[in-house]
C-alpha cells in the first residue's frame, strides 16, 4: 500500500540540501575549535609553557583547571594544545582520505583481475583494528608527532578505499554511467564527471567520522606515550600527565578530557547532520480510524463485509485520498477494485483490513465484517481469524530471516491457539492444496530459497490456513510473470469456490479482474466511478464512465475456466 | 528452531509419499560447504599475510634496523648482538625462511628484555585483554540492541519526539567521549571520590572487582554507538513489507518485535559487532594504560616505547591480528546461522 507522500516527494524535482540543528551546532562548534586553535597559541603560548608558578594547584580563581607538576596553567595548556591536536588529526584525515579515495578509484578503474585483488587487499586491511595498524607503523617508525600522524593516516586509508570502491561499484552499475559508457565516454572522464561527484555526500560523512576517529586515536597514542614527546604536547599527553596526579589533583584531567569530547562531538554532529541533510525525514501522524454519522448508502442484509462511506485523508496535508467509498461483499463472492496507481484502491483495502499506513486518518459510517463492527474495539484474535491478506510482492512480504514453517505458523499458534504440531499440520495441508512440491521440506526453507510464484502460493496457503471470512488480495499477481500470474489466479478462484471465502481483489489490470471477479468497482482519484455488476457481459456498451471505457479498450480479454485445476487461463 | 540444517533434505512425511522425480526443497548444506571452504582459504591467505607483515616490521625500520633498535647510546658490540639476534646479518630471503620456520613452531625469538620466548610474554597477557574485551562486547551488544530497539519501536513514525531528542543527544555525547577519557573519569568518580572500586589492577584486589571499571569504560560508549545504529535500523525494518505481513497476522507485540524483527536486526548488529570488536580490541590496548591492566596493550607499548623489544612486538602484533581474524570468522559463522543469505556473499 503505497504511501502517496513518498511518491510525491520522490517526484518532486531535484534534491535540496536541508539544514538541520545537528549540522548547524556541529559546524559552530568546529568554528569555535578552529578559532581557539589559531588564537590560543598566540595569546596564551607563554602562559602554557612558562615554568615558575605554584605546582599541583587545584581549582583556583586564577587557575580554574589547576596547574601541572611544573606549575603551568592547565586551562592555557589545554587551549594551546588545540592547535597541535586538531592539526594532527586534520592532516592524518586528509592524507588517508586522499590516499584512500585515489586507491579506491584506481582499483575500480583497473582491469578486472587487478580490481579483484585490490578489493581483497582492502578487505584484508579493513579487518584489522585501526589501532593495531597504527601500532605496527609506530613500531617501524618510532615515537613522535610525525610518526603518529603517518601511523593514523595509514591505518585509516583502508576505510576510505573501501567506501570509495563500494560507492564506485554502486554508481558504476547505475543507469547514467552505463549510458555514458554506451556513448563511448572514456573511463577517466566517467570517474571525474559521474562517479566522484556522486560520492561527495557519503565521503563527507566518512571524513567527519574519520576526523573524530583520528583525533581520538592520535590522542590515545600520545596518551600511552607513543605520540607527542616532551616538550611537545597535545591533549593526549596532557591527559597522561594528569593521570599520574589523578589521586591528588583530579581537576587537571578536566581540560583535555572536555576538549577531546567537545571536538569529537562536533565531528559527530556534523557527520549526523550531513547524513540527515541528505536524507530528510518526513513528518507523519499516527494512523486513525473513526466513525462518522450519516445516512447509510449500503443496504445489504446477507453481506459478509459492509463498507459504508470510507474516507481517507493524509494526516499532515489533509489531502483526500479516498472519498466516500461504499461497497459490500457477499459470502463466496469475489469483488474486484480496479484503478490506476494512486486511485486509492490499496488505501481502501488497508482501511477494510485495519492496517492503515502511518500518517493517514480514515473514517467510515459503517465497517462491518460478519457481524463484527470493525470501527470499534475488536480483539486481535477476531481480526486474525476473520480476515487474511495476500500482498503484492511475495519477495518482500515474507520475512527473510525466518524459515517458512516458523513465520507462517505464528498466527495459527499464537492467535488461533493451535499446538505447534497442529499448526504445522494445517500449513502442510495448505501447502498441498496450493500444489507446492515437497511441502515438509518447504517448511524448513527460507523465503529466498523459493521462486516468486512458490512464495506467493505459500503466502496464499498461509492466508487460507485461518479459514478467514474475508481474503484481501492486494495486487497479488502484479509482481509475478505472466504464466505464474495465471496459476495464482486459477488457484485463488479454486480456493474461493471450495471454501466460500469472500475475496476483495485489488488490481490495476481490468483483464485480470474481469477473469476472476463477480463484481467490479472502478476507482479513479479516490472515488468509485463505475460499478460493474454483470462482469460476464462486460463490454464498451455496458459501461458508462469514459475512464472505464478507456480501461476496457486497453485490456485484452482474459478468462479463467473454473472446472478443474489443470485448466489453463487463456489470454 | 535450529537453522543449521546441514543434514540431507527432509525425509518425506508419512502421509505424503513423494513421487519420484518430483522437485525437492533444497537444503543449505551446499551453501555451508562452499562458505566454510572459502573462509578456510581466506584464513590461510590472511595468516600468510600476517606473518609477512610481522616479518617486515623490523625490515622496514628506516636506516639500519640494528642501530635503531639498539639505541643511540649502544656500543658497536651491542648493535652487532642485536643484528645477530634478529638474524639481520643474513640475506633477506634467508631471514624470511628462518622467521617462517620459527613462526610455524610458535617461536618468535626470545624477548630482549625478559630473556624468555616472546610468545610466552604475549601469551601471559592475552587472557587479561580477552576477558575485558569479550565481556564488554557481549554487554555492549545486549545493552545496545535492547536500548536501540526499544527506542526505535517507541519512536516509530515520529512518536514521542522528546524521547527521540533525548536519546539522540545523550547517546551522541556519551559515544563522543573517547574510551580512555571515559576510563579516567570513572577512576575519578568511583576510585578517587567514592572510593568503592580499585583505581587500577593489582594482585592485592580481587580480579573481578578490578575488572569492573575497565569493562564499564569499554562498554558504555560502545553500547551508545550500537544503540544509535540499531535504532536507525529498527526504523527501517519497521517499514518493511514483512513487518506489515506480521501485523496483518495480528501478532502480539512480543512476537512481532522479538521474533519477526530481531533476527533481521541481528544481521546488521552482528556485522557491526565484528567491526566493533576489532575496534574495541584497539581501544582496550589504550584503556589498559589507565588501569595499569596487565594485558596486551601494556606489553606492546612497553616493547615499542621503552625496550625496543622487537621479538615481543612481532609476537604481539601476530597474536592481536590472529584474534581479529578469528573474531571475524566466528561472527560470520554466527551470521550464517542466523541468516543464511549471508553465506553466498563474497567476503574475506
Amino acid at each position: 500500500m503505497a504511501d502517496p507522500t513518498t511518491a510525491v516527494r520522490a517526484a518532486g524535482g531535484p534534491r535540496t540540501f536541508a539544514w538541520n540543528p545537528a549540522l548547524v551546532i556541529g559546524l559552530v562548534m568546529l568554528g569555535v575549535i578552529a578559532i581557539v586553535a589559531v588564537a590560543a597559541p598566540l595569546a596564551m603560548g607563554g602562559q602554557a609553557t612558562g615554568i615558575g608558578g605554584t605546582p599541583n594547584l587545584g581549582s583556583t580563581p586564577e587557575h580554574p583547571l589547576g596547574t601541572d607538576t611544573l606549575g603551568r596553567d592547565m586551562l592555557a595548556r589545554t587551549l594551546v594544545a588545540t592547535q597541535s591536536t586538531v592539526l594532527m588529526a586534520a592532516i592524518a584525515t586528509g592524507l588517508s582520505a586522499a590516499a584512500g579515495i585515489a586507491f579506491g578509484v584506481a582499483v575500480w578503474l583497473a582491469p578486472r583481475r587487478i580490481r579483484e585483488i585490490g578489493l581483497r587487499a582492502i578487505e584484508f586491511a579493513v579487518s584489522y583494528p585501526t589501532m593495531l595498524v597504527a601500532i605496527i607503523v609506530a613500531a617501524i617508525l618510532g615515537q613522535g608527532v610525525v610518526q603518529v600522524v603517518i601511523a593514523i593516516a595509514v591505518a585509516n586509508i583502508a576505510g576510505f578505499a573501501r567506501l570509495t570502491a563500494n560507492l564506485a561499484a554502486k554508481i558504476a552499475s547505475s543507469e547514467y554511467v552505463s549510458t555514458a559508457r554506451l556513448m563511448g565516454v572514456p573511463a577517466h572522464r566517467i570517474a571525474l564527471r559521474h562517479v566522484l561527484p556522486n560520492m561527495a555526500e557519503p565521503t563527507l560523512i566518512l571524513i567527519a567520522g574519520a576526523f573524530s576517529g583520528a583525533l581520538v586515536e592520535i590522542s590515545g597514542l600520545s596518551f600511552i606515550g607513543l605520540g607527542a614527546q616532551t616538550p611537545a604536547f597535545d591533549w593526549g599527553t596532557l591527559l597522561n600527565d594528569g593521570l599520574s596526579k589523578i589521586a591528588v589533583n583530579p581537576v587537571v584531567i578536566l581540560g583535555p578530557a572536555v576538549a577531546l569530547t567537545f571536538t569529537s562531538l562536533a565531528a559527530l554532529l556534523v557527520g549526523d547532520g550531513l547524513a540527515a541533510a541528505a536524507n530528510p525525514r518526513s513528518n507523519t501522524t499516527r494512523a486513525r480510524l473513526e466513525r462518522i454519522e450519516g445516512e447509510p448508502a449500503v443496504q445489504d442484509a446477507d453481506a459478509v463485509l459492509v463498507a459504508d462511506g470510507i474516507t481517507v485523508r493524509h494526516g499532515v496535508t489533509g489531502r483526500t485520498l479516498v472519498d466516500d467509498v461504499s461497497f459490500s461483499i457477499r459470502r463466496g463472492e469475489v469483488l474486484g477494485i480496479v484503478g490506476e496507481s494512486g486511485s486509492g484502491k490499496s488505501v481502501t483495502a488497508s482501511v477494510v483490513g485495519r492496517l492503515l499506513g502511518e500518517g493517514l486518518s480514515a473514517s467510515a459510517r459503517r465497517l462491518q465484517l460478519g457481524g463484527t463492527d470493525l470501527l470499534g474495539r475488536v480483539p486481535e484474535r477476531t481480526l486474525a481469524e476473520k480476515m487474511a491478506f495476500v500482498y503484492q510482492d511475495p519477495g518482500t512480504a515474507l520475512n527473510p530471516a525466518l524459515i517458512l514453517g516458523i513465520q507462517l505458523s505464528d498466527v495459527l499458534r499464537i492467535r488461533l491457539r493451535h499446538s505447534r504440531r497442529g499448526a504445522f499440520g494445517i500449513l502442510l495441508a495448505g501447502f498441498r492444496a496450493v500444489k507446492l512440491t515437497d511441502p515438509e521440506g518447504r517448511l524448513r526453507q527460507y523465503p529466498h530459497q523459493l521462486s516468486g510464484g512458490m512464495k506467493q502460493r505459500a503466502m496464499i496457503a498461509s492466508a487460507m490456513s485461518v479459514k478467514p471470512e474475508l481474503l484481501i488480495a492486494d495486487e497479488p499477481t502484479t509482481a509475478l510473470d505472466v504464466t505464474v500470474q495465471r496459476e495464482v489466479l486459477t488457484l485463488l478462484k479454486r480456493l474461493n469456490e471450495e471454501s466460500g471465502t469472500a475475496v476483495l481483489f485489488i488490481s490495476h489490470d481490468l483483464g485480470v479482474v474481469r477473469a476472476l471477479c463477480d463484481r467490479v468497482l472502478v476507482m479513479k482519484d479516490g472515488r468509485i466511478v463505475e460499478r460493474i455488476d454483470d462482469v460476464r457481459s462486460l463490454s464498451q456498451e455496458t459501461v458508462t464512465h469514459p475512464y472505464t471505457k478507456q480501461l476496457l479498450a486497453a485490456t485484452p480479454v482474459v478468462s479463467v475456466p473454473v472446472a478443474a485445476d489443470q485448466d489453463e487461463v487463456t489470454a | 528452531m535450529s537453522t543449521t540444517s546441514t543434514e540431507t533434505p527432509s525425509a518425506p512425511g508419512p502421509g505424503a509419499p513423494l513421487e519420484p522425480g518430483a522437485p525437492r526443497a533444497a537444503s543449505l548444506a551446499g551453501a555451508w560447504r562452499r562458505f566454510l571452504l572459502r573462509r578456510a582459504g581466506g584464513l590461510v591467505v590472511n595468516l600468510a599475510l600476517l606473518v609477512l607483515v610481522t616479518f617486515l616490521i623490523v625490515q622496514l625500520i628506516p636506516g639500519d634496523p640494528a642501530t635503531a633498535i639498539a639505541g643511540e647510546n649502544a656500543t658497536l658490540a651491542q648493535v652487532e648482538l642485536v643484528r645477530t639476534q634478529l638474524g639481520l646479518d643474513q640475506p633477506v630471503i634467508v631471514q624470511l625462511g628462518q622467521y617462517l620456520l620459527g613462526v610455524v613452531q610458535g617461536d618468535f625469538g626470545d624477548s630482549f628484555r625478559y630473556r624468555v620466548p616472546s610468545l610466552d610474554v604475549v601469551g601471559a597477557a592475552v587472557p587479561y585483554t580477552m576477558t575485558i574485551t569479550v565481556v564488554s562486547v557481549v554487554l555492549l551488544l545486549v545493552i545496545g540492541i535492547a536500548l536501540g530497539m526499544a527506542v526505535g519501536v517507541a519512536t516509530r513514525g515520529d512518536r514521542r519526539r522528546w524521547l527521540d531528542l533525548a536519546f539522540t543527544g545523550a547517546t551522541g555525547v556519551i559515544s563522543s567521549v573517547p574510551t580512555y577519557v571515559f576510563a579516567t573519569g570513572l577512576v575519578v568518580v568511583f576510585a578517587v571520590t567514592l572510593r568503592i572500586l580499585p583505581p587500577a589492577y593489582s594482585p592485592a584486589y580481587d580480579f573481578g572487582t578490578a575488572a569492573i571499571l575497565p569493562i564499564a569504560a569499554l562498554t558504555i560508549g560502545g553500547a551508545c554507538s550500537v544503540a544509535r545504529i540499531v535504532r536507525r535500523e529498527t526504523a527501517v525494518i519497521l517499514e518493511q513489507d514483512y513487518m506489515r505481513t506480521a501485523r496483518g497476522w495480528r501478532l502480539p507485540a512480543l512476537s512481532l518485535y522479538a521474533k519477526h524483527m530481531l533476527p533481521n536486526l541481528l544481521t546488521t548488529a552482528l556485522t557491526l559487532a565484528g567491526i566493533i570488536l576489532t575496534a574495541l580490541l584497539g581501544s582496550a590496548l589504550i584503556t589498559e594504560a589507565v588501569f595499569a591492566w596487565p594485558g596486551l596493550g601494556g606489553v606492546i607499548v612497553q616493547a615499542i616505547a621503552i625496550d625496543k623489544d622487537y621479538p615481543v612486538i612481532r609476537a604481539a602484533v601476530f597474536v592481536i591480528g590472529l584474534i581479529s581474524l578469528v573474531i571475524t570468522l566466528v561472527i560470520d559463522i554466527v551470521l550464517g546461522l542466523l541468516d543464511p543469505r549471508t553465506l553466498g556473499e563474497q567476503r574475506g
